[in-house]
């Protein structure tokens, strides 16, 4: 502790030794601000096309470069409490949304910058607050208003790719067409036009080797494995499917074995095979010529697979088990039992196949429920294909927050200045002190285009002053555009540039409430941290998409 | 008031940001190509590298040595991986993969200090490379390949170029000639692993041969080996996963015996379940018996007399090699031994190679695999050819697979560069430099080419650019001569793929260096962190100052 701070007598002491105890603007608030203000402009040079990338190093020395925000603020391991409210806001609308997350922690930060600034100014923080939940909610009454088109016809492969172009042109920029183009071709391949749409359907299967533009899709399930029998292709594929190691021979508790005589032990062994065969043979008489087991193969239940012809696929995780039944439609055995119709899961056909040098598995499905298409990555080294990976997850999640609520909102800061604009002009008609709160809030839109010029290496201010012109003209749709050299606006729908509705709907609203939260906070108390070993750090990742 | 520093992140973390964090991650890269840019080209040094156990190998191969290097550094990193990924895709040019990035840098680290922005950069970097790409498979000689005979002198050539590199580029005529023969052997996956390298120690690198069929060392053998004849005619051939001793059962059933005679017939089962098991193999009709697991005394023994051969604990590929090479398949029960599960070989015999003795399984049927017998001095001498070997199967069978061609020896950079400037000619903007600095980078190739090999580049470099300027597209570095010859016509061929994968390789890395501005670095969970930084979630010290 490099510097003391002066405890106010009488509350200090009524607690433990070491406990600390902040209160009042000076102390909490804008200490708090300063703290989101700082972690809000590390994402926010990662805003927008021309976003750069950060190279993240965690705690298990993983490297990772990326521009994804929800990833940054995943690794980085944010200590500051208030800090973390961001953080939670920004995981938030990652769960719901999918995307948008940086707008949330570039948003949210701009809002208590100028929340300081108000505070400065002598309002409280009440009328702060006040403000800003008006502003914010004539915000959200504004935007759909400035709504420039919906997608209808989702399950056109060219409409499709337009609308997730503007959400993969802010992670991989210069090659969102070839991008949106395949993820657009795995989304559509598996839409069925009804109103729901699974994320979890469209998988990317990363194969190092080659460059993105070898990237393809595959209809079905991919994995890296091998077959480990003879078998290597099947045709309308019944598929049993074990979690456990495909031996019979294997008890859950030890036990031996006890013969008696020599008869016994000359048929032990005959047994044993018999047994095996028998099993398998079960098996295969339901019909079954898939199995896939969560553990290892024996080598005599493999022998007797590759008599009956039956095809062996194991997968390590538990993860793609779960996954596969549920393409499948399978139910995973506990045990090597025959599986009944019910159990079993099916699929057009299972082969294997070769990308690049990796030798890959493929389900492949081609019914209307419970289709899967995977989407197969290629680069040059991992760090790369992981952030491609995020870019088609972004993707995905575009499309299915279109199909949701098919309504777009021009791209490139159009919308942000033209909430910007009216709620300016609203704030102006409000007669209590919220009037300058309202007024900030819409000041705080700003920051979009902003962070937008200023990553592409353009004049902020040149290109704000250029936009509220042009807005003032009435022509609602125009936003920055970043190819041109200099400070220049273009109109937005026109270049095919639309976020949809839902992620700023939402944006909006988790970093206001964000931001409220974060300044409603007047004191902080801490009590010392408990002494003795570190508290077992759970282990998050265990089921997390691989 | 003093507004004392917050804290963010956790204790430890390392931050560092902008232009200057972004040269220093391309510096970082500059030092990693330094260490690998000496082993380029026929004229390329070799490098010996001794890990921490204290193993030593001498390489030129870049991946190798990059592997070896342990990079810690995260963005040199990028450089190890990009090798590793030409590695994985065609197997070669893993030396020009790291030094095109690590060039590309260079040239570009001026415009990042002059504050362009790294995404104009990027931008003008991915338009180069696509065109470069489009180049390549523009020119590209496509060779035609139902004419066997001239598939056949076009492998051989890309075999040689790949090997001129390499150690063993002395023997390349002779190496190229049976790399081709080994790979053209193969089925049309042409899977890798059913090309075998075995490495005997003595003897000179011309005694290597090529078995058209599979070939082990003998295994560790039993008494009454010697008895057994080690020559078979047409043999059928039981490949076995079947322990063949007598303690052969499974290990979690115990025996309890209630009296003497019950002992007596215990120990006669035992025997007479491995009699019975052994009786079944010889009426198969198997003349050699193979097996994954030990064959014990009692079983050799009993082979000896029955004018059968046996080995026991054999490697598991070397196993699935003879299984694809004589077709039957491995059994893991003698219940089912027929006709169609055995195996069958011309000839089978156990020869003296060197100081080892050597089972040979010859004019197999299927004789979908082959291995090379390599032999030579040291140790560090047949791995590193055993790692040309596979640098020189890999491009042999990429070119069986994309039957385009380029000239090697710097030609197609040469060329490349000369359509990349004249192309960054026609544009105005930023673009048109950073496309020329991409074009300059490219002639890193035969630069380095003749730096190696000591001649004077610049000079060497002046000759190309004007016999390029006049249409001599395939004029690349005569290594032997100091001077420049059509490489075209000089059989110095590579696949047109190799190229194409290391230019999107590098250019991706570099990219991918240049759009970071900011490294993040967390302490190493479990280690020894800072004293009493944060214990458990949420309960950071936002105000420990």
């Amino acid at each position: 502790m490099a510097l003391h701070v002066p405890k106010a007598p009488g509350f200090a002491q009524m607690l433990k030794d070491g406990a600390k105890h902040y209160s009042g603007l000076e102390e909490a608030v804008y200490r708090n601000i300063t703290a989101c203000k700082e972690l809000a402009q590390t994402t926010r040079t990662a805003y927008g096309p021309n976003g750069m990338n950060k190279m993240v190093i965690n705690h298990l020395e993983k490297l990772l470069v990326t521009n994804d925000a929800a990833t940054i603020l995943r690794e980085l391991e944010v200590q500051h409490p208030a800090a973390k409210m961001l953080v939670m806001a920004s995981t938030m609308q990652e769960d719901e949304i999918g995307e948008g997350t940086n707008f949330v922690m570039v948003f949210a930060g701009a809002l208590l910058e100028q929340g300081e600034d108000l505070l400065r100014m002598g309002l409280s923080v009440s009328e702060v607050i006040e403000g800003y939940e008006m502003a914010c909610k004539k915000a959200v009454e504004i935007l759909p208003d400035c709504v420039s088109s919906s997608a209808t016809n989702m399950g056109d492969i060219n409409v499709a790719t337009a609308m997730i172009r503007t959400a993969v042109m802010s992670k991989q920029y210069g090659n969102e067409d070839f991008l949106a183009n395949l993820i657009a071709e795995a989304c559509v391949s598996i839409y069925t036009g009804s109103g729901s749409f699974n994320v979890d359907n469209v998988r990317t299967c990363k194969i190092l080797g080659s460059g993105l533009h070898a990237s393809s899709v595959l209809h079905g399930m991919v994995f890296k494995k091998e077959v480990e029998g003879d078998v290597t292709t099947v045709k309308e594929a019944k598929i049993a499917v074990f979690s456990s190691p495909f031996d019979c021979m294997v008890t859950e508790t030890k036990g031996t074995v006890l013969i008696k005589n020599a008869d016994e032990l000359m048929s032990f062994s005959k047994g044993e095979e018999d047994m095996m065969e028998a099993h398998v043979k079960a098996i295969a008489d339901t019909g079954v010529n898939v199995v896939v087991t969560g553990g290892k193969v024996a080598d005599m239940a493999l022998h007797y697979a590759n008599k009956y012809n039956l095809m062996v696929v194991r997968l390590n995780s538990k993860w793609d088990l779960r996954r596969l039944c549920k393409t499948v439609g399978a139910v995973a055995l506990p045990r090597v039992t025959a599986p009944t119709p019910e159990e079993m899961g099916r699929c057009d056909s299972v082969y294997l196949s070769e990308v690049g040098d990796t030798q890959v598995v493929v389900f492949k499905h081609e019914k209307e429920e419970g289709a899967i298409a995977t989407v197969v990555i290629r680069g040059s080294t991992d760090n790369r294909m992981d952030d491609i990976e995020r870019a088609v997850a972004d993707g995905v999640n575009t499309f299915k927050a279109l199909v949701r609520d098919a309504r777009l909102l021009p791209g490139g800061g159009a919308t942000e200045i033209e909430l910007a604009k009216q709620i300016t002009s609203y704030g102006e008609s409000c007669p209590g002190l919220e009037q300058y709160a309202i007024k900030k809030f819409a000041e705080a839109f700003e920051i979009v285009p902003r962070a937008l010029a200023e990553n592409s290496g353009v004049k902020g201010n040149e290109i704000i002053s250029k936009l509220y012109a042009s807005h003032h003209e009435g022509n609602r749709n125009m936003g920055i555009d970043i190819e041109a050299e200099g400070a220049a606006v273009t109109d937005m729908v026109k270049a095919g540039i639309q976020d949809p509705f839902v992620v700023k709907h939402w944006g909006i609203k988790l970093a206001t409430n964000a931001a409220i939260t974060v300044l409603r906070v007047d004191q902080i108390i801490m009590a010392k941290p408990a002494g003795g070993p570190k508290a077992p750090q759970g282990k998050k990742d265990w089921d997390e998409d691989d | 008031m003093m507004q004392p520093q917050v804290i963010v992140l956790k204790e430890g973390t390392d931050t560092s940001q902008g232009v200057p964090q972004l040269v220093s991650n391309i510096n970082a890269c500059q030092v990693i190509s330094e260490a690998v840019r000496t082993t380029l080209g026929p004229r390329g040094m070799d490098k010996l590298v001794v890990d921490n156990r204290g193993k030593a190998t001498i390489s030129n191969d870049g991946a190798t040595i990059l592997k070896l290097l342990d990079v810690v550094h995260p963005a040199a990193k990028t450089l190890v991986d990009i090798a590793r990924s030409q590695d994985a895709e065609v197997g070669d040019g893993t030396t020009s993969v790291t030094l095109l990035a690590a060039e590309f840098l260079k040239q570009l680290k001026p415009y990042v200090e002059e504050g362009l922005h790294p995404q104009t950069i990027i931008r003008a970097f991915r338009t180069a490379t696509h065109l470069a790409v489009k180049k390549i498979k523009e020119v590209a000689v496509t060779v035609k390949k139902d004419d066997k005979q001239e598939q056949r002198e076009l492998l051989v050539k890309c075999a040689s170029t790949a090997l001129n590199s390499k150690l063993i580029a002395g023997q390349k005529e002779f190496f190229s000639e049976m790399v081709v023969e080994a790979v053209m052997s193969l089925d049309l996956l042409l899977p890798l692993k059913m090309i075998g390298i075995k490495k005997v120690q003595g003897g000179a690198l011309e005694d290597s041969q090529l078995v058209a069929g599979v070939a082990f060392k003998k295994t560790f053998s039993y008494a009454g080996f010697e008895m057994q004849p080690k020559r078979y005619d047409n043999p059928r051939i039981a490949l076995l996963n079947v322990e063949l001793e007598l303690k052969a059962e499974k290990d979690n059933a115990e025996v309890r015996v209630k009296n003497v005679e019950d002992y007596q017939a215990i120990v006669d089962a035992e025997w007479n379940i491995l009699y019975d098991k052994l009786d079944k193999i010889c009426k198969s009709g198997a003349k050699v018996v193979l097996s994954k697991l030990p064959i014990g005394d009692v079983a050799t023994q009993y082979f000896a007399d029955r004018d059968l051969f046996c080995a026991g604990r054999v490697q598991e590929e070397d196993l699935k090699r003879t299984m694809m090479a004589c077709g039957g398949s491995i059994q893991t029960s003698v219940g089912s031994l027929t006709d169609d599960v055995l195996g069958l070989c011309e000839l089978f015999e156990e020869v003296q190679v060197g100081g080892e003795r050597y089972n040979f399984f010859k004019g197999c049927p299927k004789a979908r695999t082959c291995t090379i017998i390599l032999r030579g001095g040291a140790e560090q001498f047949m791995e590193e050819t055993e790692r040309s070997l596979h640098d020189a199967i890999m491009i042999v069978r990429r070119s069986i697979k994309n039957d385009s061609v380029v000239a090697g020896g710097g030609a197609i950079e040469m060329e490349l560069s000369k359509y990349l400037r004249d192309y960054s000619r026609t544009i105005p903007g930023k673009q048109q430099l950073l496309i020329g600095a991409y074009a300059k980078a490219l002639e890193i190739i035969p630069r380095q080419l003749c730096d190696n090999a000591g001649f004077d580049a610049t000079n060497i470099l002046n000759k190309l650019r004007a016999k390029h300027a006049q249409g001599g597209m395939w004029y690349g570095v005569d290594v032997n001569n100091e001077d420049i010859a059509d490489n075209f016509v000089a059989c110095v061929w590579e696949p047109a793929i190799v190229r194409i994968n290391a230019l999107t390789a590098a250019s991706e890395a570099a990219c991918l260096i240049l759009s970071v501005d900011e490294t993040i670095k967390n302490p190493r969970s479990g280690g020894e962190g800072p004293p009493g930084a944060g214990r458990g979630r949420g309960r950071g010290r936002p105000h420990a100052h």
